[in-house]
């Protein structure tokens, strides 16, 4: 019998989460070689949604860093009732935005221009050279977390307005201001 | 914005690659910061202890007394004799300098990673000279009362990131 196609992929899948389990059980152990090993398959994720908040390549790859430094000790934590990338996803995106916090001055949050993009174009190749990645990398910081979290990873307006201590209205408001800037841009292309 | 706009960005926003890789191998540094972590937390988070009030100290002093001055402005009225910016300016710097000594004393002990970072140090110091300098010459100039500030939180954050740990350079 010829194994159709969807089931070929579903096997993969199955097993690569197997191997997955396998790897972060010993990575759990305290096995170095196993943890980078979950780095490699990883770090892609990790630094395209660091990438996006912190919205500059430099400070993306420090917070990628910071992500793998701190989810070494995190790890014993991950119980596998969830699958390993949304339990990653969640916690890469609660380490990127205080890490952006601490890298940020209470001065320069309050005084410049909070609202103001953070990136020039040159940087906007390291995202893929996609065209709406380079755009996202441009929205005001708030709305590109908010756009991010919501329409990128799928957060509830709740989980982001308890991720990014703001009130559920603002962040609904600040998504909508996203789409706005971005449908514009994309508009005068 | 349409609906349908909208619609069209939500999907193109799903359709983005979830997976990005850096320009640059960022291993080596996860892995001395996850060695360096181990061995010295105790010590790293007694350190952290220490400096962290004074970091914080050093912002929330700039902050309150920007503030105040902003609001006392906003407030006063034609009989409350308000601070000059020039007296505000000299509070700060005399308020920076004290922050600064005691951020390097508590410092002291840990390895810099730049030789010359206290050049550096010197011409931000030689930086807020001359803003003081223009301020004797224009007094009300909260612009440059800003700026100097700016140059002080230079200062701290120079300080803090040549000491930063050796990770961090990878």
């Amino acid at each position: 019998m010829v194994e159709q196609p969807g089931n070929i992929v579903e096997a993969q899948q199955r097993f690569a989460s197997r191997k997955d389990i396998d790897v972060i059980a010993a990575a759990q152990q305290g096995d170095k070689a196993a943890y980078k090993q979950l780095y490699e398959t990883y770090v892609g994720r990790v630094y395209a949604l660091c990438l996006r908040l912190t919205g500059e390549r430099t400070m993306a790859e420090d917070a990628t860093q910071e992500v793998f430094i701190q989810l070494w000790r995190k790890l014993s934590n991950y119980n596998g009732q969830s699958q390993f990338t949304t339990w990653l996803h969640s916690v890469t995106s609660n380490i990127a935005i205080s890490y952006i916090r601490k890298q940020k001055g209470w001065f320069q949050r309050t005084f410049n221009i909070e609202d103001s993009p953070v990136m020039d174009d040159s940087d906007a190749g390291s995202a893929g050279d996609v065209e709406l990645d380079r755009y996202i990398l441009r929205l005001p910081e708030r709305a590109r977390h908010v756009f991010v979290l919501h329409a990128i990873e799928g957060y509830r307006h709740e989980e982001i307005a308890d991720l990014l201590n703001m009130a559920v209205g603002s962040s609904k408001a600040q998504f909508h201001r996203a789409k706005q800037l971005l449908t514009e841009w994309m508009d005068d292309e | 914005m349409s609906s349908k706009n909208s619609q069209r960005l939500e999907q193109q926003a799903q359709s983005l690659s979830r997976d990005i890789q850096p320009e640059r191998d960022l291993w080596q540094g996860i892995a001395l910061g996850i060695e360096q972590r181990e061995e010295t937390l105790p010590a790293t988070n007694d350190k952290h202890r220490s400096q962290w009030p004074l970091a914080a100290a050093a912002s929330v002093m700039f902050v309150a007394l920007f503030g105040w001055y902003m609001v006392s402005g906003m407030q006063a009225g034609p009989s409350v004799q308000q601070p000059s910016v020039e007296q505000l300016a000299a509070t700060m710097s005399k308020q920076h300098q004290a922050q600064k000594e005691a951020l390097l004393v508590s410092l002291q002990d840990q390895p810099a990673l730049t030789q010359n970072w206290q050049q550096q140090l010197s011409e931000l110091d030689e930086a807020a000279l001359a803003i003081k300098a223009a301020l004797e010459q224009d007094p009300d100039n909260v612009a440059l009362l800003k700026m100097l500030q700016n140059v002080y939180q230079q200062q701290i954050s120079l300080i803090e990131r040549v000491h930063a740990p050796k990770w961090r350079q990878i």
